[in-house]
């Protein structure tokens, strides 16, 4: 194994050739490590430095043989019942419902009296938030399988495809249609695209996100074979209008009853349809297979895949590269990755430590490079990542994170510290959110009626901040016109009775040992411990000044340089010392 | 405060004695420079607020054109009836809800900018949203048009000039000299750590000639954060208001903060986020509930400043990324449309319409309005006639006439 430090020579920069085992290192398997999984342990590192760069590569594109049966299954709850199905598009429309015809989610209206769909509106409210918790419950089963799984490049590129084919469970509602699509990516992780496209057309969570069920028949709606060809295939400029109203009759009647996926004959539109040039009676896949044998979609998913795992910016010919070799092996994903993740440009200085980290991947790459084995409790990981800019299972558009420099603002660059700092001197005021309702309101409510207050005062809105003085916003004097139910008391009564079914999440910290670290590694000087962190923890070596500075910190904190002296008792330092690692703009990059 | 007022303010501070060079007999020469640095004062006091509704409002069911008949005819299930709207006049009515605007527009505070919009519409979010940060339909360009203006207003970059309030920087803030403030929770924008951590937390290393551009990047960000936390932090903690600003203020209240704290931020960048506007499904009540929530929460902002005794000093421009399709779809929602309207709000604002309101009856091709107003005119508006800085047609790659909406 060569000594290479660092990226490779700047000519490697666009160069898809392989790199070979003279120009291998533990900074580029370290490297290989962070992109191609979440991060690893120095002990790891070495384990992949020891091979050839192919045998590396191949270690984690090939993953099928690795053996990951132990991970444990998702462990439901309990909280959906039959009742709930079809749940209703809106709070509205659950209570229409209740009204037209006495009873709806299961519950009946009260034949006289005040509130009479009070109880309704509760179990409305009660869905809402159990999915929800649930959903978080289930984000904090896939990160644990990002930090523990043998096979860690399956969860990565399903954390990819969930980016690309974006769904939030804020509008999906359901918990199960969320791990279902989860384990749709994971199935197909470096699959074949064609067969992960046909299933994310297919998929209750999509098919509800892109509101399928109204694209029926003589009234098509777009929104589905828009987002399909602007965000999943071509990308914008590639099509016209009249492709995309074509596509959509397409889809039509192509619809979900609670978990499975339906064709509803008399609302699909088996008419001719002219679709980017090619005329027929096609169906959805009709429409699939037309949309990948263009040239450009190939090309578009190759450079989004290239822009996650590599670099931002790629010129166009590298871009019709990429394009190539997937077209080449009939869209299938695993050769493509293999590719970049040997070619030399995914080591040049074009590509090396200039990506900006994640959320998800910062935080599960931090408690991997600490060597933990759980996701800690505390602090709550949906959280962090969520304060972070990314929350699993609920991206912001459609078309999912925007990646890269959009990680990393002013707000969110202090934040990554205090997440650090959160890992390593746990909150002792930390309350847990999935029984501690984030929303103020609830908060309010929940103390007033425990007061005795009637429903009507006891909800009245108002928060800290504002509105002190006076109640003149329209909204707040709207809010709760309708005697027949009160949304806000069936917001803190869904709340209450979502948390008697949903599982706790356990609030273990993490189980950290700095001290342990240090004396496994033999350093001795307080210089070599700041050049351990510094190579454990950043894929950028410290600046001269900053490594000084932080010497002379651990120096001061404690009292030597002489590590065998501080020994007893440089736990506390040491993790200020990490914490100021980790809160270094550097620290961001992988 | 009137303009004079305000001039012989900033000419106080500016250190040009009373401010009354002209009655005192100064030369030509220092007449002429006090007036360049008063108008340049004058002009330095005041904020502009950029209001996004993002996910494409629907412009027709926001004000809408109840006069006109061919609106119902387009929208015989989802038009809103006559006797609901908050009538302004004639022709037109705000959505139910929307109770703030239509005062603001009462006060003379509020101009309507009909049929803005851009030739070849995209309908796509992203893409048209990234033509109305960039100021630039159809082209790429790099940075944002708020990050280009603070370019040319204050050349060089200044740290706190421009301060957008999401969880992700907006394209139109994206500058080549300014690092933008952007934080969401002021409560949370700032570092935590023991003492002893402090120093070094104000070390940023020198990033200059940094081969690595996103190291150099992530430099630039930890020194704006290193420059604004404390800041913000200190001015949203003094904060708190009488105000309403209703269920879903919009982080108006957090713009209001930094108002009153004082900060040198001209530029503000906030959003209805997460394409909330998208209405393709139901959309009737989902719809009005978030125009109350802009209603309620602009007007509130707006009475907020004038308590600060700060609202000849501020201006709000509202845009969306595009109008809904004017046929009603049978989910009883709209599909991605075109031309929309914007509004310009605060005290120095002439209210009123500006603009020609699109035909009703002569749609293009996809049932789409025809846009009468390219959108870079209303930011020439701001641009020119509130901040003061005259050479749009660079930062606009164009000619746009402004419109004279103030003073």
């Amino acid at each position: 194994m060569a000594n290479s430090v660092g990226p490779g020579p700047a000519q490697w920069i666009d160069d898809l050739s392989p790199v070979g085992p003279a120009d291998w290192s533990d900074d580029r398997a370290a490297h290989l490590l962070e992109r191609a999984a979440f991060g690893a342990t120095s002990e790891e590192v070495e384990r992949l430095a020891r091979m050839t760069p192919q045998a590396a590569v191949t270690s984690l594109v090939a993953y099928q043989t690795i053996d990951n049966r132990h991970l444990k299954p998702f462990e439901h709850s309990g909280v959906h019942d039959r009742s709930l199905e079809p749940f209703p598009a809106s709070r509205p429309a659950a209570t229409d419902l209740a009204k037209a015809t006495g009873e709806a989610l299961g519950v009946r209206v009260k034949p006289d009296g005040n509130r009479r769909l009070q109880a309704v509106t509760n179990k409305f409210f009660y869905w809402l938030r159990a999915s929800r918790l649930e959903t978080n419950r289930v984000a904090y089963w896939w990160a644990e399988r990002m930090l523990t799984s043998p096979r860690p490049l399956e969860e990565k590129m399903a954390l990819f495809w969930h980016g690309h084919f974006a769904t939030s469970e804020e509008k999906v509602r359901d918990y199960r249609k969320m791990l279902r699509q989860l384990e749709l990516f994971q199935k197909h992780a470096t699959g074949n695209f064609r067969d992960l496209l046909i299933g994310a057309a297919r998929d209750p969570a999509m098919l509800a996100f892109l509101d399928a069920g109204v694209n029926v028949k003589g009234a098509p709606n777009e929104n589905f074979a828009r987002e399909i060809m602007e965000l999943f295939t071509m990308g914008v400029g590639h099509y016209s209008e009249a492709d995309i109203r074509e596509a959509a009759r397409a889809f039509t009647g192509w619809n979900f009853a609670d978990l499975a996926f339906v064709v509803n004959r008399a609302q699909h539109d088996d008419g001719d349809k002219t679709v980017l040039g090619r005329r027929g009676r096609f169906d959805g896949v009709g429409v699939i297979d037309i949309i990948l044998a263009q040239p450009v979609t190939a090309e578009f998913v190759a450079s989004k895949l290239y822009r996650f795992f590599v670099r931002e910016a790629l010129s166009p010919a590298l871009r019709s590269r990429l394009g190539a070799v997937l077209r080449d092996n009939r869209y299938a994903i695993a050769p493509l990755l293999r590719t970049i993740f040997l070619s030399r440009d995914f080591y040049s200085p074009a590509s090396y430590a200039t990506r900006i980290k994640s959320p998800v991947e910062l935080a599960v790459s931090t408690y991997k490079k600490l060597g933990l084995t759980e996701i800690p409790g505390v602090p709550d990981f949906n959280e962090v990542t969520s304060s972070l800019g990314q929350q699993l299972f609920r991206p912001p558009t459609v078309a999912g994170w925007a990646q890269g420099r959009s990680w990393i603002t002013p707000g969110l660059l202090i934040e990554r510290g205090n997440f650090a700092r959160s890992v390593l001197f746990p909150d002792i005021n930390f309350i847990p959110p999935d029984r501690y309702p984030p929303d103020e309101t609830i908060r309010i409510v929940s103390e007033r009626i425990a007061q005795g207050l009637d429903v009507t005062s006891a909800t009245k809105p108002g928060t800290s901040k504002t509105g002190s003085g006076e109640m003149t916003a329209m909204s707040n004097m709207l809010a709760d016109r309708d005697e027949d139910f009160n949304t806000r008391y069936a917001s803190y009564r869904g709340w209450q009775m979502a948390i008697e079914k949903v599982k706790p999440i356990p609030r273990r910290t993490a189980p950290i040992d700095l001290t342990a670290m240090v004396s496994a590694n033999r350093l001795r000087t307080t210089a070599e411990v700041v050049d351990y962190f510094g190579r454990r923890f950043l894929r950028l070596p410290l600046e001269p000044d900053l490594r000084a500075r932080l010497v002379g910190f651990l120096d001061a904190e404690l009292g030597t340089s002489q590590v065998s002296v501080a020994a007893t008792y440089m736990e506390d330092s040491l993790r200020m010392l990490l914490h100021l690692i980790m809160s270094t703009p550097e620290y961001q990059l992988g | 405060m009137d303009h004079w007022e305000c001039s012989r303010r900033q000419l106080l501070k500016a250190g040009l004695g009373t401010g009354l060079a002209g009655a005192l007999g100064m030369p030509a020469f220092f007449e002429r420079t006090a007036t360049a640095l008063a108008a340049e004062a004058l002009a330095s006091d005041r904020i502009l607020v950029v209001l996004e509704l993002s996910g494409g409002n629907d412009g027709l069911n926001t004000l809408v054109p109840y006069g006109d008949d061919a609106y119902y005819r387009h929208r015989p299930t989802i038009g809103l009836q006559a006797p609901r709207l908050r009538k302004i006049d004639d022709l037109y009515g705000f959505s139910p809800g929307m109770a703030g605007f239509e005062r603001l527009y009462k006060e003379g505070r509020l101009a309507v900018l009909h049929g803005c919009g851009y030739d070849n519409p995209s309908f796509s979010h992203f893409s048209s949203m990234a033509f109305w940060h960039t100021a630039a339909p159809n082209h790429g360009e790099e940075y944002g048009w708020v990050g280009r203006l603070a370019d040319r207003l204050r050349p060089g970059g200044a740290a706190n000039f421009v301060v957008n309030i999401d969880t992700t920087q907006s394209l139109a803030v994206r500058s080549r000299d300014h690092t933008p403030v952007v934080f969401d929770d002021p409560e949370r924008f700032s570092r935590k750590g023991f003492f002893q951590e402090l120093p070094l937390f104000q070390h940023v290393a020198a990033a200059s000639g940094d081969a690595n551009p996103s190291r150099k990047y992530v430099l630039d960000v930890a020194r704006s954060a290193r420059d604004a936390s404390a800041l913000v932090r200190e001015a949203w903690a003094r904060y708190s208001s009488p105000i309403d600003y209703g269920i879903a203020p919009v982080d108006l209240p957090k713009v209001a903060a930094l108002i009153a704290a004082g900060l040198p931020t001209r530029l503000y960048y906030a959003s209805y986020r997460h394409n909330a506007f998208d209405t393709h499904v139901h959309q009737g009540d989902l719809h009005a509930r978030l125009l109350t929530y802009v209603s309620d929460a602009v007007s509130g902002f707006l009475r907020d400043v004038e308590r600060l005794g700060r609202a000849d000093q501020v201006v709000m421009m509202i845009f969306s990324e595009f109008g809904r399709r004017v046929p009603e779809n049978t989910s009883l929602g709209t599909d991605h449309g075109t031309a929309n309207l914007m509004f310009v709000v605060g005290k120095p604002v002439k209210g009123g319409h500006y603009g020609q309101p699109p035909s009703l009856t002569q749609l293009d091709a996809g049932d789409n309005l025809v846009y009468t107003t390219d959108f870079r005119r209303v930011y020439a508006t701001v641009v020119e006639g509130w901040l003061g800085y005259r050479r749009t047609e660079e930062l606009l790659r164009g000619r746009f006439e402004p419109f004279a909406l103030f003073g």
